[in-house]
């Protein structure tokens, strides 16, 4: 019986891949080619349909086979296995090769976001605000993506005015299971929340984040590798994210007390602002689904014009992840935090004396509660947001960190028009150094993803 | 005592090949985590690579891991050709593995197509 099953899935087998080694190896171009590959194509298909009942039929001979070995004692289904395995991969494998023939194999998706805003920030005038990030993405092939984003947004300081930004333009070559590579520009996976965010405010909670705004690096020009892999044991996953990409610019700025210090400015397109490259990555370890933890460092030997040569800076950031969903909370709760610390080591300056150093740290907690089991109409749509940010600024000297600190604590209600429709209303409390009162925020957002 | 010597260098393995992350108390709840029967394996080298998705669903990956970061989008509001796009730009974001990436786009291409 397993011999002759054998035979018959041969058989099928060699049917299936001839015409399509023929219509591979038939040269393209004109009306009678293209009417020719259209017969394979179809054929191809009937073939495809019978393997697949063939296939199905020996699922369920298996299954029989196995429901009478339990009961007899039986165990060796090895063999059928192998070649229920064998069949599996060969029908996967013609399925790729009748994909790839069918016509429009190359994809494209328009995706993205846009969004609108109203914001009232204490010590300034109140403004709406929208943003448009299309995406376009096209799948070249199995292995090949390509994706292009752009940012379009309102921007004060004129009339009409507004502003334009390129937020992705990245190939990616998926080599194997585990390992993808890829070069241009792309969003940083450094403190992994800017990364699990973008490119969307429509899967925010709330409007706005100072440690993805001011700590960690938007976007990485260069190369990378990235994927994931089971961990050993089957205890969950590890996903790793290594790159080498352009390093950030060293920049003066002036705190909120008036004090000068020296910061890294990511983000760096432009070769005349330094030469140094970094190198960093992302690696995390999801044990379960549900939850997500992960380390990353970029490292660099930032320069900048002016008296300061060069210096050392490291990133360090950990960040958590995860949601919990259950009956008995009548919903989903979601918790997302991160840490972030930069340091910026001892520069040297023209004259050969030490002139900088500073460390700038960081970090947000972020939770939400929808009660989407609840079973109440409207209620089920709500989602409650609160977050806890800081910032504690770089020093203007090596030996006094933390200069100036920033503290907000914001409150959020979002109403989810849709899984990817968002009303959101904030408020943020705002502390700064010093005792001194921030600027306190209010806003209200509708975004969509495309 | 063999059985703690053995969990514990596992332990010590994985958490190198994490970098550093100490996660073990997530991994207490992990559904394929192996009880007792499990440790009596007597080789610690080379552990298993075995990927949990190999026994997984396609819809059971896209239900728990795409939740992770945002809210499920339903296989009906894309065509499966436009699946086909949209997982290869998971599978980066996400870092799922090439197995995990078919499953999925198979379960949303049928349910989309249906």
């Amino acid at each position: 019986m397993t011999h002759k099953r054998r035979i018959l899935i041969s058989m099928a087998a060699a049917l299936a891949i001839m015409p399509v080694a023929a219509a591979w190896a038939d040269p393209a171009g004109g009306g009678a080619d293209y009417k020719k590959l259209e017969q394979k194509y179809q054929l191809l298909q009937k073939q495809m349909a019978t393997m697949a009942k063939q296939m199905s039929a020996m699922q369920k001979q298996q299954a029989k086979l196995k429901a009478t070995q339990a009961k007899t004692g039986a165990t060796n289904t090895k063999a059928i296995d192998r070649e229920v395995k064998r069949l599996y991969r060969r029908v996967m494998k013609d399925s790729q090769k009748i994909s790839d023939l069918e016509p429009g194999n190359i994809q494209v998706l328009i995706a993205g976001d846009v969004n609108f805003q109203f914001q009232n920030v204490q010590g300034s005038h109140s403004t709406f605000y929208a943003d448009s990030s299309p995406m376009i993405q096209v799948r070249i092939d199995k292995n090949i993506f390509v994706n292009t984003a752009f940012d379009f947004y309102t921007q004060g300081g004129a009339a009409g005015g507004s502003a334009a930004d390129i937020g992705a333009a990245n190939i990616n070559y998926e080599l194997n299971n585990n390992m993808t590579l890829g070069g241009g520009l792309i969003t940083s996976p450094i403190g992994g929340i800017v990364g699990q965010y973008n490119p969307a405010p429509w899967n925010r909670w709330l409007v706005d984040g100072s440690l993805e705004d001011a700590l960690l690096p938007g976007n990485e020009l260069g190369v990378w590798t990235r994927g994931g892999l089971p961990a050993p044991d089957k205890m969950g996953y590890l996903t790793y994210f290594l790159f080498v990409s352009n390093g950030p610019a060293l920049t003066s700025t002036t705190d909120q007390n008036g004090a000068s210090y020296n910061n890294l400015q990511f983000g760096n397109w432009d070769p005349a602002a330094q030469n140094g490259k970094t190198v960093g990555g992302r690696f995390s370890y999801i044990p379960i689904p549900n939850i997500e933890v992960g380390y990353s460092f970029e490292w660099a030997r930032p320069s900048a014009d002016g008296a300061i040569t060069t210096t050392n800076s490291l990133i360090n950031a950990v960040d958590f992840n995860s949601y919990y969903v259950n009956k008995k909370i009548d919903g989903l709760f979601r918790f997302r935090g991160g840490w972030t610390w930069d340091q910026v080591g001892q520069g040297v300056d023209s004259t050969g004396a030490f002139s900088l150093g500073g460390m700038s740290n960081g970090g947000q907690l972020e939770v939400a509660y929808q009660p989407s089991l609840c079973g109440i109409k409207y209620i089920d749509k709500m989602m409650a947001a609160f977050r806890y940010d800081r910032i504690d600024g770089p020093a203007s000297s090596n030996f006094s960190n933390g200069a100036s600190h920033e503290q907000r604590y914001s409150i959020g209600l979002d109403y989810w028009l849709h899984s990817n429709a968002v009303l959101k209303f904030e408020y943020e409390f705002d502390n700064l150094s010093n005792n001194l009162h921030g600027n306190n925020a209010m806003f209200v957002q509708f975004a969509v993803g495309i | 005592m063999t059985f703690i010597t053995y969990k514990m260098t596992k332990s010590i393995a994985l958490t190198g090949a994490a970098v550093g992350l100490l996660l073990m108390a997530g991994c207490a709840a992990n559904k394929s985590t192996k009880p007792a029967a499990a440790a009596a394996k007597p080789a610690i080298w080379p552990l298993t690579l075995k990927d949990p998705a190999a026994n997984e669903s396609g819809a059971q990956i896209w239900a728990e891991n795409c939740m992770r970061c945002h809210e499920l989008r339903s296989p009906s509001q894309y065509t499966p050709a436009q699946w086909g796009v949209i997982i290869q730009y998971m599978r980066l974001k996400a870092g799922l593995t090439g197995v995990q990436a078919k499953k999925v786009l198979a379960f949303l291409q049928s349910a989309s197509a249906h």
